[in-house]
């Protein structure tokens, strides 16, 4: 009996609650729109850690990782470290923070071997040659045959990869490890020696680390910006319920009459409760495709990168359905204190 | 009429009581009543009296503090949890004042909306709404909603409705309240054809013209025939009651001699005295003159004289300009 009140009602007040649908739309599409944001620092790692092919990174004893504190090795460890048993090659790479062009423009620069292991796929143009030469991601608006001013010296693109950014979008350059090095006043150093295989033999004096362990210390920095990112997703999250709560307490209360007539005609206040749990199940339901739809529009023109995973859908509709059972109680309170009589109440 | 002793509703010593605000109201004091089966009751009285708090002692939805209610051999009165819901489903149908449909549902889902309570099916719900409307001449207003209908029609849904599950006790509070001449005469029919063996009938209205099709019409509250009442002294000891708060009664005091102290009983069983008076001074008016039962009670503080008076020689006695300024002040006065 509930189901037919229940949807007799949502559409008996629909202006209202087409309102609720879409402030509580927007604030679930922020949500997805964030936990794309959050995704995405995770996703671009994975794929430009993928994109240079190592199986382990290899940094000096007591450094934290490749990425996040500079304690270079030299780069002749990588003749050791290809010697281990287990390692199948093994080459030396630098990473380092850089600007380039004449208004500075962060990347994340490489220096690898050029035509060996760390050295990306290119998706058009070839692969580095020679020194001077350099890949670029094709985020950061470079074309092949352009130019790339970095640190007073100009690099040809000769080539472009695809899905290579670090740190939130910012676009990764390539260019050959002694390029690389006179950045480092012409030090024969790496930040770490990448390699395929597992050494299965310690190296002395560095530390193996896995590639999701090269990952973690790739994020560390981002840490706390995925924690804020999380709290405010529970914020919206809460924001959400309370505007479904409102609606569905407000209808509630204006029911106040019609539940006491229920009651008195012998419907239960589980059923009553039910009526009005579905009804906020409802609104949070529709208001969680309307956010799908709105957030995978607005992910490509949001100004960092957006990759929504299907799990954020599925979560979404989840705690949706969370959200809409939390704020029909606010409803059901209300509901199970009326007084059957005052259905015996004048108009 | 049928008379099937087993069917009858017997309500015996029935006595609600409850604090509004902080004082106590007891709008039904040891009320008895015997409607036999198939017989069409008649509640009369004014606003106040206790008409619409009795249907609701019969209804389920209100627990008296006293006294017990039968039906068709089953007490009423003492039902719980799941008998009491299932009295409420099945064993009475009420048609309430201004019809309280839902306004979201058409009238059809209105009336099938206690049948799917009772969990009966939908398309039995739907057909037995299809001829409950169709008997109370509203077949072709079956998809309006309540808002789209005139208030004699919404009456009718109303009664469609309280009829789903073909109670044997069937609850109308004020049904022509809100209706013109013309819905009315109408809705008069249906509910004096609800009346038949193997149901009961209970109707609280202060529409005189529904008289006329009662099998038995009960006044909560007496009409007292002030005029036929002489003058009567009353002579008190110190504590003497005149009257207690809840009595009904048909005099009107002043006080010869002595002194009266009015109190009020609380909610939480203390009194509050809300005046004394003095020789000369008047008390027990409101009662008489509005037909409402006493509103406090009134004793003697010492050894005291007062004389009851008719509505009628009090109002000769005091001149009706004072009784304008009993009127006027009514909120103080008992």
């Amino acid at each position: 009996m509930m189901w037919q009140a229940t949807l007799r009602d949502l559409q008996w007040r629909r202006r209202r609650f087409l309102i609720a649908i879409t402030g509580t739309a927007l604030v679930f599409a922020m949500s997805l729109l964030l936990s794309g944001l959050a995704s995405s620092f995770t996703l671009e790692t994975n794929r430009t850690l993928h994109a240079i092919g190592a199986d382990v990174w290899i940094v000096k004893q007591g450094a934290s990782g490749p990425f996040t504190a500079f304690s270079p090795v030299p780069d002749t460890d990588a003749t050791r470290v290809a010697a281990t048993p287990g390692v199948t090659e093994a080459q030396p790479i630098i990473y380092l923070h850089q600007t380039v062009g004449e208004k500075p423009k962060d990347i994340n620069l490489f220096g690898v071997v050029p035509g060996s292991l760390g050295e990306p796929t290119v998706a058009h143009g070839r692969r580095l040659q020679s020194s001077g030469e350099a890949l670029a991601d094709t985020t950061l608006g470079v074309g092949i045959g352009e130019q790339v001013e970095m640190a007073g010296r100009s690099y040809d693109v000769v080539g472009t990869t695809k899905h290579t950014t670090l740190n939130g979008g910012i676009p990764t350059m390539f260019i050959s490890l002694k390029d690389a090095q006179t950045l480092l006043a012409g030090n024969a150093v790496a930040s770490a020696i990448v390699a395929t295989g597992t050494p299965t033999a310690p190296i002395d004096g560095l530390r193996v680390m896995t590639v999701d362990e090269a990952r973690d210390d790739l994020l560390r920095p981002l840490q706390n910006a995925a924690q804020s990112i999380n709290f405010v997703k529970v914020l919206l999250w809460i924001v959400a319920a309370c505007i479904i709560g409102s609606i569905v307490y407000l209808s509630a209360m204006e029911r106040t009459r019609d539940f006491a007539v229920f009651k008195a005609t012998g419907t239960s206040n589980s059923a009553l409760g039910f009526g009005l749990a579905i009804q906020a199940v409802v609104l949070a339901v529709a208001a969680a495709v309307i956010a799908s739809v709105l957030a995978t529009l607005l992910a490509p023109i949001f100004p960092l990168p957006v990759e929504i995973p299907t799990s954020a859908y599925l979560t979404l509709f989840a705690i949706a359905i969370v959200v809409g059972l939390l704020a029909s109680l606010a409803g059901l309170r209300r509901a199970v204190k009326i007084e059957p009589a005052l259905a015996f109440g004048g108009p | 009429m049928k008379e099937t002793a087993g069917a009858d509703l017997i309500v015996t010593d029935l006595t609600v009581e409850y604090t509004a605000g902080d004082y106590v109201v007891r709008p039904l004091d040891k009320f008895n009543l015997h409607a036999p089966d198939g017989s069409l009751v008649i509640l009369l009285g004014p606003s106040g009296c206790g008409k619409t708090t009795l249907l609701s002692a019969l209804a389920g939805i209100l627990t008296p503090t006293s006294g017990t209610i039968t039906h068709a051999g089953r007490t009423i009165s003492g039902l719980t949890g799941k008998a009491l819901t299932e009295h409420r489903r099945h064993g009475v149908g009420v048609v309430f004042q201004a019809f309280n449909l839902v306004p979201s549902l058409d009238a059809t889902e209105n009336v099938m909306a206690p049948m799917l309570a009772a969990g009966i099916s939908s398309r039995d719900a739907r057909a037995r709404a299809v001829q409950l409307l169709d008997q109370v001449g509203l077949a072709e207003r079956a998809h309006h909603h309540p808002g789209d209908m005139s208030g004699g029609q919404q009456q009718r849904v109303a009664i469609a409705r309280a009829l789903g599950l073909d109670p044997p006790l069937i609850l109308a509070d004020e049904p022509t309240a809100h209706l013109d001449y013309i819905q009315v005469e109408t809705v008069l029919r249906i509910v004096r054809g609800l009346a038949h063996p193997g149901r009961v009938v209970v109707v609280a209205t202060h529409d005189d013209r529904m008289i006329p099709l009662a099998d038995q019409v009960v006044e909560l509250v007496p009409r007292f025939v002030s005029e036929a009442l002489a003058p009567q002294q009353q002579e008190l000891d110190a504590g003497d009651v005149v009257f207690e708060q809840g009595d009904r009664g048909d005099r009107i005091y002043i006080i010869d001699k002595g002194s009266i102290e009015v109190v009020r009983n609380r909610g939480d069983g203390t009194e509050e005295r809300l005046a004394v008076l003095a020789a000369g001074d008047y008390f027990g008016e409101m009662g008489p003159l509005f037909g409402l039962p006493r509103s406090a009670t009134t004793r003697a503080t010492e050894p005291s004289t007062i004389t009851g008076y008719s509505v009628k020689d009090f109002r000769d006695k005091l001149g009706i300009e004072r009784l304008g300024d009993i009127v006027s002040v009514a909120k103080q006065r008992v």
